[in-house]
């Protein structure tokens, strides 16, 4: 009997950390199907009793298409940026030479920048933006974007670029192979699976933030899936059906891809290069 | 071998240093200049005024508020993911059947845009609807001003904050506890060690420095907090919940006095400046 209690313990306190973690996302998947009636309630139910498709219908026609949209071409176009001048700085940092320890001071430079809060830039931000006609623009927001991307992406590639073996490398110089072609055909695809990885996390990333976009987007059809969900916030309260209707499909391809990145998910949050 | 060719090496190095020249070192030195002028609304007129800002920053109730909010949310939100965060680790680190498919779990809503998690969490903390106060009214307790308590509201939005970065603090620090050797474990195991004991004396000086890691990013991370203050309170009731970055925010675009902003801006940069000069001399060693 002893030896049972010490397992039984165990399991109480797993169902309940699970159920902190779980439970506001289920009622989150909930009440995205739940009538409007039905949730503003007293009821402790995550299950709605008449499911229904109706919060998805009226965010179709309020304009959520454009903001996923919107939303998809700036996460990816911010990613893509920060991923090939990442990937380059990142190669140099690790295999160059560089005079009077440029290379320590330059990774200084883009931890501080890592760890800065964006609010410090944000006024000069806007006056450039403004400067150079790209405010309320998506172009504009994947531009600023990589004051989070770019550090991001150089401190987690450098440790990928690190594990190829230089021996490949020196053969391929030895044969007289050019830089182009040996980042090209040698580097990247041993880099490969690390590249994937940065992928995904700067697409979260620049899928969730936040600060930026409502600080340059101006026009309602320009806005990103968060700045739409804070919108809704302040402008229908308890709409929490179409609310958390947004937040379901804004969250369900980060969902998926939190598998896929959960054996890299240190590498990307700790930034350490010891 | 190291290559040497300084033509390449630029050429390389150009595209990310030039983009983050122009989008940090530009913006920090105007906030360098602003912080000690006046700046008039229009931004187009600027007339210096030495440590004048400094001085109203300091007079401010807004300000000292905005402060005093900030290093008790990023201490206390920090202290308590990082507890929090232990104690799952402890609890993960061993091997059980559905071990699988409940590490997932408890990641997912660090996945989560802050947005979304504010939304979720507004809508629990709401008073005649909200999860929370239904399930207290449940229970025959009564409910709660989640949001709308000025001594309670910081608290409601370092919940969210627990529940949506406690997972990172768990990371960490259970990839610390499956890197102590197992023939360590078991020595004290066969030594007749008590489990408190064990874990006093031998498991938690062991991960004590993924322990302090954790701390330091987590710190470094809700010192920035303006997302989930902005979503969920505004910074009200009156001033319990305003942050720096709130404030820096509502000077800047709300009342367009840049001068102010820029000024609270610069303190804020060499605060994180500080944090992250902590960091570095940790844990970022030599290249090679």
């Amino acid at each position: 009997m002893i030896r049972h209690i010490k397992p039984l313990a165990f399991y109480m306190g797993l169902v309940l950390v699970l159920l902190f973690f779980l439970l506001p996302i289920l009622w989150m998947i909930g009440t995205a199907f739940t009538p409007s009636g039905e949730y503003i309630s007293n009821s402790l139910s995550l299950l709605p009793e008449h499911p229904t498709m109706e919060h998805f219908r009226a965010l179709w026609k309020d304009g959520f298409p454009e903001r996923l949209a919107n939303t998809i071409v700036v996460a990816v176009g911010a990613t893509f940026l920060a991923l090939v001048f990442g990937f380059l700085a990142s190669y140099a940092l690790v295999r160059f030479d560089f005079p009077r320890y440029l290379d320590h001071s330059f990774l200084l430079l883009v931890l501080m920048i890592k760890m800065m809060p964006p609010i410090v830039v944000a006024i000069p931000l806007f006056q450039l933006l403004k400067g150079i006609g790209m405010l309320d623009s998506s172009l504009g927001l994947i531009l600023v974007y990589q004051v989070y991307t770019l550090p991001f992406c150089i401190w987690m590639l450098l440790s990928f670029v690190r594990e190829v073996p230089l021996s490949l490398e020196e053969a391929a110089c030895l044969d007289g192979t050019n830089l182009p072609k040996r980042l090209l055909y040698i580097v990247l695809p041993l880099c490969a699976p690390g590249l994937a990885a940065t992928f995904i996390f700067t697409l979260i990333m620049a899928w969730n933030e936040f600060l930026f976009a409502l600080l340059y987007l101006s026009t309602p059809s320009h806005f990103t899936l968060p700045l739409y969900v804070s919108n809704f916030i302040t402008e229908n309260e308890t709409y929490w059906g179409q609310l958390m209707g947004i937040g379901l499909l804004s969250s369900l391809p980060m969902l998926f891809m939190a598998g896929y990145v959960q054996r890299y998910l240190l590498r990307g949050f700790t930034m350490q290069m010891k | 071998m190291l290559f040497r060719s300084r033509l390449q090496l630029i050429s390389l190095m150009l595209p990310a240093t030039l983009l983050l020249a122009v989008l940090t070192l530009y913006p920090i030195s105007q906030i360098l200049i602003n912080a000690f002028s006046y700046v008039d609304y229009a931004g187009a007129e600027r007339q210096f005024v030495g440590l004048d800002n400094f001085a109203e920053l300091i007079d401010d109730w807004f300000f000292i508020g905005a402060v005093e909010n900030t290093l008790v949310f990023s201490v206390m939100a920090s202290f308590v993911q990082v507890g929090l965060g232990l104690l799952l680790a402890v609890l993960f680190d061993r091997e059980f059947p559905v071990k699988r498919f409940a590490l997932p779990i408890v990641i997912y809503p660090m996945m989560l845009s802050t947005l979304v998690c504010s939304a979720i969490w507004r809508a629990w903390y709401h008073y005649d609807f909200g999860f929370l106060n239904n399930a207290l009214v449940s229970l025959g307790l009564s409910p709660v001003e989640w949001l709308f308590d000025p001594s309670l509201a910081l608290f409601s939005v370092m919940l969210v904050d627990v529940w949506q970065w406690t997972p990172m603090s768990f990371l960490i620090i259970l990839a610390g506890l499956q890197s102590v050797p197992a023939d360590i474990k078991d020595a004290a195991l066969t030594d007749g060690a008590s489990g408190w004991r064990r874990f006093r004396y031998i498991t938690l000086p062991l991960v004590m420095p993924q322990i302090l890691l954790a701390l330091l990013l987590r710190s470094i991370d809700t010192f920035k907090l303006f997302d989930k203050v902005y979503a969920l309170t505004g910074g009200g009731p009156g001033n319990s919940t305003s942050t720096l970055s709130l404030f820096i925010y509502k000077q800047g675009f709300k009342f367009f006095n840049l001068g102010l902003a820029s000024a609270g801006a610069l303190m804020m940069l060499l605060i994180a400046c500080l944090l992250s000069a902590v960091y570095a001399w940790r844990y970022v060693g030599a290249k090679s």
